[in-house]
């Protein structure tokens, strides 16, 4: 895995913060294929490309995700800005996705 | 059973095993935590087993991602007991028409009156199943789990559900359409001789559900009931609502609060927020109208 983009707290530019995310999944699992597909179609409306989402297959490396703390997949964890914060499931509640990530419904014009 | 089905003793033994590990695995999840919500919602598809450094599956992930071999069969038929009486030919022809679904807590898969156009073989979530009297309450009459089927009646010959089974606990079940379904007991003498005594075992319930409800007390009736569901979800801990529960016993649901408080005043259990946890086995069936053993056949 690169480790570019994947320092917390690297500005993009001069003021712009990018929101650092990882996914945690098990492959193509139905419940990480929706994890994945609702997390980037959350990204692309709501983010505009200011994240760095690193998608973490825990079955080619169950010791990230040991080191994360993961319990179960799939589980989203927000790792920039701070506090972290995680949200566990499918990610089907776009509001709960939203609140984690830091961004209330007042980002969404 | 047939000589054919050792030769898929190993695959059995190593599903088993991975079902132990599951269970033990989500034990050690936080009782109402994210993940257990999550696992509950059936929202789940692995979790980490931090002591053996392992990622374990559930059953309907491990469906998904085993890779599509020709001619091996497409599902371990001892995911639900029904299935694996069937000889491998018989299971590697219903293959096609078994979907792994998810089935979340509360949905509802027949109402009464309405044709049944699946049948369900749970592998990890429990159905109930309940007679609706005109008027509001419900009760239980049949708990089907990993043992058994939903949709039994088509075997009789009745395409109408008499009852509404509604997901109790959440998880994994093995689909088929109807007609399918009825195809393959025509066909098969095994899976008729097997549904015969499930249905057999389906009636005796029943019937002593009649018994529990007219003559034992609430206390003892929701002990027995919560042995029955520790059985079919073969975990001491469990997700179940007081209104669940009162529509399980056919009662209010104070009576409810009133019964899981006395069972945790001797401490049989711990029962916060819908989690329910088993702390006293041999307490629980003590106090329990001991209707469990006949309603878990
Ligand atoms: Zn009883």
């Amino acid at each position: 895995m690169s480790a570019q983009g994947a320092k917390p707290g690297r500005r993009t530019d001069g003021y712009a913060t990018a929101v650092v995310l990882r996914l945690y999944v098990a492959g193509n699992a139905p419940n990480s294929a929706q994890a994945v597909a609702n997390l980037e179609a959350i990204c692309r409306e709501y983010l505009n490309g200011a994240h760095d989402l690193e998608i973490i297959d825990v079955l080619e490396h169950p010791q990230r995700a040991m080191a994360a703390g993961i319990l179960v997949t799939p589980t989203l964890s927000k790792l920039y800005p701070l506090p972290t914060a995680q949200v566990v499931g499918n990610l089907s509640d776009t509001s709960r996705v939203l609140l984690a990530i830091g961004i209330g419904s007042q980002a969404h014009e | 059973m047939s000589d054919s089905s050792s030769s898929y003793a190993p695959e059995v033994a190593r599903t088993k095993r991975q079902d132990e590990q599951l269970s033990s695995v989500l034990l050690r999840l936080v009782k109402g935590g994210p993940e257990q919500q999550a696992v509950e919602a059936g929202e789940i598809d692995a979790v980490i087993d931090y002591s053996g450094s392992n990622v374990i599956l559930f059953p309907a992930a491990r469906q998904a991602l085993r890779p599509a071999a020709a001619g091996e069969s497409a599902y371990e038929p001892v995911a639900n007991s029904l299935l694996a009486a069937l000889t491998r030919r018989e299971y590697q022809q219903l293959t096609p028409s078994l979907e792994p679904v998810t089935l979340t807590s509360g949905a509802v898969l027949h109402e009464p009156g309405e044709p049944i156009r699946f049948v369900y073989f749970p592998v990890d979530c429990v159905v109930s199943l309940l007679a609706t009297p005109k008027g509001r309450r419900t009760v239980e009459v049949g708990l089907v789990g990993f043992d058994g089927m939903v949709g039994t009646s088509l075997a009789l010959g009745v395409n109408v559900s008499s009852l509404r089974a509604r997901v109790q606990i959440g998880g994994t079940a093995l689909r088929m359409p109807q007609a399918r379904f009825t195809r393959t007991v025509q066909e098969s003498q095994t899976l008729r001789h097997e549904l015969n005594l499930y249905i057999y075992s389906e009636l005796t319930a029943a019937r002593q559900t009649a018994v529990c409800s007219t003559f034992h007390q609430i206390e003892e009736r929701l002990a027995s009931r919560l042995l029955t569901t520790s059985a079919r979800a073969r975990s001491d801990r469990f997700y179940v609502t007081q209104e669940s529960l009162a529509g399980v016993l056919g009662v209010r649901r104070e009576s409810i609060t009133q019964a899981a408080i006395g069972l945790q005043r001797r401490r049989l259990i711990t029962y916060h927020r819908g989690n329910l946890r088993i702390l006293n086995r041999q307490g629980l069936e003590a106090a329990s109208c001991h209707c469990y053993g006949q309603l878990s056949v």
